[in-house]
């Protein structure tokens, strides 16, 4: 028969044991230096939670196996009660660290999350400046082209006086006069400056750079594309019913784009999987027109009156600044927004855009019947309240 | 952490003297196989075995194999899981080798191989500590790694 020392093993198990315990006790060192690099790190955190039940589990595993031995092979069988609660204590550590990962593992979850929420709300505050600024620029535009008009119109006015004076100054003098000369030179100066306002004005209603011809329904078509694959991942139904003819206007592309994709979003948000998703354009005397009809769960009529409300929503994390852009783009078009919404049928905003920016529709004789009046701060959340 | 040592002794001290020995039955002969204290401590190693295979998991999931500390981490954990299982069926085979031949004194013992249980336990004895070694060398290694190269998180 073959014996083997039970020495080796001793000295391997207690050889072992040290080394463990030294190397526990580096990493232990090392892994509060990671904490104090960065104490709000979860990862770093967990480690040195590990290092120290590893430090614990060394220690304890060390005395254990030392007194197994002692019981065992040298007999000492008074030592058995120590053992086992030694012993007992490798038990608690082995479970405290299965515990401690496992916790780990929701909280990194946790952080994940908090880190993608983080990312998608400086991506959305990007959005919503560059948003900004192309409105501010929009506006100002608009603006120095309505003073231009305004400072044109203003001009003409007693342009016509000195032209018509000097008209008639010129019939009345006679032909060997010699202020006859002053009058002609002052009509042609006249008639001169109002070919210049004329040209200037020309050029001030043009407005080319943030508007151009564009066709809505290649706007509405071009969006919806991008919205198809998350409406059929809620299972919605995507109605769209697209004026046969062109509606040609002069629209911006891009804003336009930003606006309908969010009311689509928040149709889409507000609609159970099953439900229907309406988007409908036609053609309306001289307005485009763009309805987007949902069958969600509905608005009450208190929620419905503070839509364009700036920071006003319904929403877990919303901003309230979403409709106020929609509103303000509708704005600039010289356009109308109305919205209709009755709890648990669903809702549905309809926008009017002239063709041309001097035909703004009348807000009272358009709104749909049942339909609250524009109020007086326009706009809801970027997320828009739940409908 | 001189303070949380000294809290962790306390606690062993407390424990020891002021524990009823009532309380402690679940761990009496708890090395002999078929008590609650043996099927406690096996399922422990189970659970630190699969905590070890989760955390690896987490580390491909989350793609921080690519850093030097976290492979370095990934291997201990390897070898931790693998001491794991060592550990599991080296204490069944002790616990349950019914009265094992020891011949010598002192240092001189040495342990008479009559059947495969008493090789496996020979076996997983020389494994037990073997493994332990350079599992935790590279769970030093992987921190220090990490210390050096703040950025790999």
């Amino acid at each position: 028969m073959i014996t083997l020392p039970l020495a080796p093993l001793w000295v391997l198990e207690y050889l072992s044991a040290i080394i463990v315990l030294i190397l526990a006790f580096l990493s232990l060192r090392l892994s509060q230096r990671l904490v104090r690099q960065d104490p709000e790190n979860a990862l770093w955190l967990f480690l040195n939670w590990l290092a120290i039940t590893f430090m614990i589990l060394s220690v304890t595993h060390m005395i254990s196996h030392f007194l197994h031995d002692l019981i065992h092979y040298w007999r000492y069988p008074n030592l058995a009660l120590v053992q086992r609660i030694i012993g007992g204590f490798d038990t608690v550590v082995y479970v405290t660290i299965a515990a401690i990962t496992f916790f780990f593992h929701r909280i990194q979850r946790l952080y994940q999350r908090m880190e993608a929420d983080h990312h998608h709300l400086e991506q959305t505050s990007h959005e919503i400046l560059a948003l900004n600024r192309e409105m501010e620029a929009l506006v100002m535009e608009r603006t120095m082209s309505e003073m231009a008009l305004g400072m044109a119109h203003g001009i003409r006015n007693p342009l016509h006086v000195i032209g018509g004076f000097s008209h008639r100054l010129l019939r009345k003098t006679d032909e060997d006069d010699p202020t006859r000369a002053w009058a002609t030179a002052i009509a042609e100066e006249a008639r001169r400056i109002e070919q210049m306002v004329e040209r200037f004005e020309t050029l001030a209603q043009r407005k080319t750079s943030f508007f151009a011809q564009e066709d809505l329904n290649v706007i509405v078509r071009s969006t919806l594309d991008l919205l198809t694959p998350e409406m059929k991942g809620k299972n919605i139904t995507l109605v769209a019913e697209m004026c046969s003819e062109p509606l040609v206007g002069r629209f911006n592309k891009h804003l336009l784009k930003v606006a309908l994709a969010h009311l689509m979003r928040n149709a889409v948000e507000a609609t159970r999987p099953g439900g229907t998703v309406l988007v409908r354009t036609a053609k309306e005397q001289q307005f485009a027109l763009l309805v987007i009809q949902d069958t969600g769960r509905g608005m009450p009529q208190d929620v419905v009156e503070k839509v364009f409300v700036p920071f006003y929503t319904t929403k877990i994390g919303g901003t309230g600044l979403g409709m106020v852009f929609v509103r303000q783009i509708v704005d600039e078009h010289r356009g109308v927004i109305t919205l209709e919404s009755k709890l648990g049928r669903g809702t549905t905003v309809t926008i009017r855009l002239p063709h041309r920016f001097t035909d703004r529709p009348e807000v009272v004789d358009e709104f749909p019947p049942g339909a609250p009046p524009t109020p007086a701060a326009p706009g809801v959340p970027e997320t828009g309240p739940k409908r | 952490m001189r303070r949380r040592l000294s809290q962790v002794g306390s606690a062993v001290v407390v424990l020891l003297f002021l524990a009823p020995s009532q309380g402690l039955a679940q761990w009496v002969s708890w090395y002999k196989f078929g008590t609650e204290g043996s099927y406690v401590h096996e399922t422990a190693h189970l659970l630190f075995f699969c905590a070890m295979l989760f955390f690896i998991h987490e580390i491909f999931q989350a793609h921080m194999q690519k850093f030097r500390g976290f492979r370095c981490l990934v291997w201990a954990w390897v070898l931790l899981a693998i001491w794991n299982v060592d550990a599991f069926i080296g204490h069944w085979a002790d616990w349950t080798l019914y009265n094992p031949v020891i011949l010598g004194e002192g240092w001189d013992r040495r342990i008479l191989m009559d059947s495969f249980q008493t090789w496996l336990v020979y076996i997983t004895k020389i494994d037990h500590s073997i493994l332990l070694i350079p599992a935790f060398l590279l769970f030093y290694l992987g921190l220090r790694a990490l210390v050096h190269k703040p950025g790999a998180e």
